[in-house]
């Protein structure tokens, strides 16, 4: 408890409880600044501790994505999703992808994985995606999905590149064509 | 069947549980002396059709306590009415004798932390737990069991001890205790305190049920991660919190990262030694 600035470790509450903690939320998940009279290692420890249970929670809905990923999914999520405060694990994941998807990092069978998504549900990026109530295609990366009357089938796989680097993990093309998450 | 139902109703949790997951669905499903388990409520739908497995396991008799993670109860907000509303839905559909969720706060100012976070231990935030506990409580078929966290962070507004703030809550709300082990060991390891301290001043003839998970140390800090084994440490101190007052059912909670079978069965059955509970697996 040093350092708080102009005197604001009186014994009288700083502030209500509603506003401390959004405060602390900001700080933690918004790049916010650090709360008056907060410790900054075990800030940064909370921090990093929730990258990692989103990070988890994400990769449940997304299995693909941080499959594709492999051993670059924890740093490659930390990295996008520090100043990012959380839309959800579904709408994170595919928020991600789609990120992924413009810089042309996104590996096939994560290409595979938004494209049906894509095919099943409507997402503008700022509300809950929301299911499509005409026959759609979804694609990605060269990945095709279509989708009729709530169903998904992919119907073509994205290409697999043999210059990608550490792109050894197996993926789920052809074992999967019927996904009703 | 009404009458069944009513009786199903009674039994509180017992022995040793574990934390349903859908990835370890067919791993609870044959373990042959289960008796309880926990399901997240978030995940479970107010209507339509149930995961099949929780079915198989109602079927059984089987107590499944929904246990609530996006509530926010020690939020300064007043607790979102469709939350509870979805988490008494969920109770009346499982038929449940209880529900459980946190003394934590997981969103405030219009952001979602993702996760939960700890109170300050303030008087004002013990008004605003009780105050939240008893907006749910009014609308909730079932008691309810409060659960302290584990929290890599303290607030500098704290004004209570762990186990004043824990009890006051208690004494005010009426509430049951949710007591994780592998919490108290974490925040015992993590700022230097005794748990047995703990154990020994929290109201124990209070705990509906307990909870145990495996983590890790990161950094010079023990993170409760559910996703590593149970450390020996834990184990100890479920067998002092027994020799103390041993709860009426005691819960593994894995969430990822799962082990084979073997393994996990091997984790259940030192949480049983542990609590000198009969074997479940």
């Amino acid at each position: 408890m040093t350092g708080a600035p102009d005197g604001d470790c009186a014994p009288t509450p700083r502030a209500g409880l509603a506003e401390r903690q959004a405060e602390l939320v900001a700080a933690l998940v918004a790049a916010g600044p650090p709360p008056p009279g907060f410790a900054p290692g075990p800030l940064a420890a909370t921090r990093a501790a929730l990258l990692r249970k989103r990070a988890g929670e994400v990769a449940r809905h997304w299995p693909l994505l941080a499959a594709g990923l492999g051993d670059r999914w924890a740093t490659t999520f930390a990295d996008w999703a520090a100043r990012r405060p959380t839309a959800g694990s579904l709408r994170d994941g595919w928020d991600l992808a789609r990120a992924l998807h413009d810089q042309q990092t996104l590996p096939p069978a994560a290409a595979e994985e938004l494209a049906t998504r894509e095919a099943r549900l409507r997402y503008d990026g700022l509300r809950a995606p929301r299911p499509r109530r005409v026959p759609a295609v979804g694609r990605a990366a060269g990945a095709v999905a279509v989708q009729i009357a709530g169903r998904v089938r992919l119907l073509r796989p994205a290409p697999r590149v043999s210059t990608r680097p550490g792109d050894g993990v197996p993926d789920a093309a052809g074992s999967e064509l019927w996904i009703s998450d | 069947m009404r009458g069944r139902r009513r009786v199903r109703r009674m039994t509180g949790p017992s022995g040793i549980g574990i934390g349903w997951r859908p990835e370890i669905a067919g791993f609870v499903a044959e373990l042959p002396g289960l008796r309880f388990v926990e399901v997240v409520a978030e995940g479970v739908p107010a209507s339509g059709p149930l995961p099949p497995g929780l079915t198989r396991l109602r079927d059984r008799a089987v107590t499944v306590v929904p246990h609530g993670v996006r509530l926010s109860l020690g939020g300064a907000e007043p607790v979102d009415p469709a939350r509870v509303a979805h988490l008494a839905a969920v109770a009346q559909r499982l038929d449940a004798p209880l529900v459980s969720e946190h003394i934590a706060f997981v969103r405030a100012g219009g952001l979602e932390a993702g996760h939960l976070l700890p109170l300050p231990r303030s008087r004002e935030a013990v008004d605003a737990v009780c105050a939240n506990v008893a907006r749910a409580q009014a609308e909730l078929p079932v008691p309810i069991a409060l659960e302290p966290i584990a929290a890599l962070l303290d607030w500098p507004d704290d004004e209570l001890t762990e186990a004043d703030f824990l009890t006051e809550i208690l004494d005010r709300t009426g509430a049951l205790l949710l007591l994780d082990v592998a919490n108290v060991h974490a925040n015992a390891r993590n700022r230097g305190t005794d748990p047995l301290a703990l154990l020994d001043r929290l109201p124990l003839e209070r705990v509906a049920y307990a909870h145990v998970a495996g983590g890790a140390e990161h950094g010079g800090l023990y993170h409760d991660t559910h996703t590593d084994p149970v450390p020996t440490a834990v184990l100890e101190l479920v067998g002092a919190l027994c020799a103390r007052r041993r709860p009426p059912a005691l819960l593994l909670e894995r969430d990822g990262h799962y082990p084979p079978a073997a393994e996990l069965r091997a984790e259940l059955d030192a949480l049983a030694t542990a609590a000198g509970f009969p074997a479940v697996t």
